[in-house]
């Protein structure tokens, strides 16, 4: 399969690009996925489809053929979607945990008549060179790409993989959300 | 490839149907946009006021069922109040995710319309996140 008019991997003539990606040329040929733009060597798909055959995921040399190679990809998104919604949870309440610890500075401060009042100054954070936030950071890093990979799946426009990404992130929101609310039910609420 | 920003009467958005060629077409494909990124803003101020709310009613409900269980002095019957608060927040925790799923199809969906590169698609989202914003949250401080 030619890939050389792979979307970001060329640069295609000035007369076959100022055409908008839109423009139906084949209006009969929606129904097939390869061909979803109807531009002129457009591989990329503008619209929703349902299709095994020649689904290029993320990375080159990751094609998707038959329906088991489908199957294992549904997994694997949803596994990763699963994972986003996880990680966002479990970086809530890690940063909850790390802000616990509160300062308190009080220092003297003249008052009037000339007495001396206390002032207290409260402080709740982390602290930049801390573990928390070093982990935080990384954390977020890994939140970042994991969000663009997400994106770019649901880019290919192929209606297995974005379900595989909704469900995954209903079961993920599910699974994790369900421990955090426990665990905000019993700290906000003092019985 | 290069891709602009184009104004545009002519789009394909996310379904095979959904085909503009006109005018009127292109004004009422920019209202549904509009109003699905006030949907997405409303969903999360929405689902953020359905866990507190869920949060305080059951966790009423459950305070409540322990004061009658200690009245009453009685322990055989506590099963069946702890066991229906149980289950009430399992269908809130469910609904809620039910919300996510419509939450995270509707900003995708928004980011691909983006993606069309019509700039009239582009300003119906941008608009109606305004919108949407401007109205909902708001309520996020209501009580």
């Amino acid at each position: 399969v030619d890939h050389s008019h792979h979307t970001g991997t060329s640069h295609m003539a000035d007369n076959s690009t100022t055409a908008p990606p839109h423009h139906h040329h084949h209006p009969t040929t929606s129904a097939h996925h390869s061909h979803g733009g109807g531009m002129d060597g457009m591989m990329m798909s503008m619209t929703f489809y349902f299709g095994f055959k020649n689904v290029e995921l993320l990375f080159s040399g990751l094609v998707i053929n038959t329906a088991g190679e489908m199957a294992g990809a549904f997994v694997a998104v949803f596994l990763l979607a699963m994972f986003y919604e996880g990680l966002k949870i479990a970086r809530e309440s890690l940063l909850r945990k790390s802000q616990v610890s509160i300062r308190y500075n009080s220092m003297p401060v003249p008052g009037p008549n000339g007495t001396i009042l206390m002032e207290t100054h409260k402080t709740v954070g982390q602290q930049m060179l801390s573990f928390p936030h070093l982990l935080q950071t990384v954390l977020h890093i890994i939140q970042v790409v994991i969000s663009y990979f997400l994106m770019l799946i649901f880019m290919t426009y192929n209606g297995y993989l974005c379900i595989a990404v909704a469900a995954g992130a209903g079961t993920g929101y599910f699974l994790f959300s369900w421990k955090k609310a426990v665990v905000v039910d019993i700290t906000e609420h003092c019985h | 490839s290069k891709m602009h920003f184009i104004f545009s009467n002519e789009v394909v958005l996310l379904f095979d149907f959904w085909n503009v060629h006109s005018p009127a077409g292109m004004a009422l494909s920019v209202l549904v946009v509009l109003f699905l990124a006030v949907l997405y803003e409303s969903i999360k101020v929405g689902k953020a006021k359905l866990l507190h709310q869920a949060v305080v009613s059951v966790s009423v409900l459950s305070s409540q069922q322990l004061t009658e269980e200690t009245d009453q002095d009685s322990s055989a019957s506590d099963s069946a109040p702890v066991s229906r608060a149980r289950l009430r927040w399992f269908l809130c925790h469910f609904g809620q995710s039910l919300i996510h799923v419509v939450q995270v199809v509707i900003g995708y969906f928004m980011m691909l319309a983006v993606m069309s590169y019509n700039t009239w698609i582009f300003f119906g989202v941008i608009l109606g996140s305004a919108v949407g914003y401007y109205l909902a949250y708001p309520l996020l401080s209501m009580v």
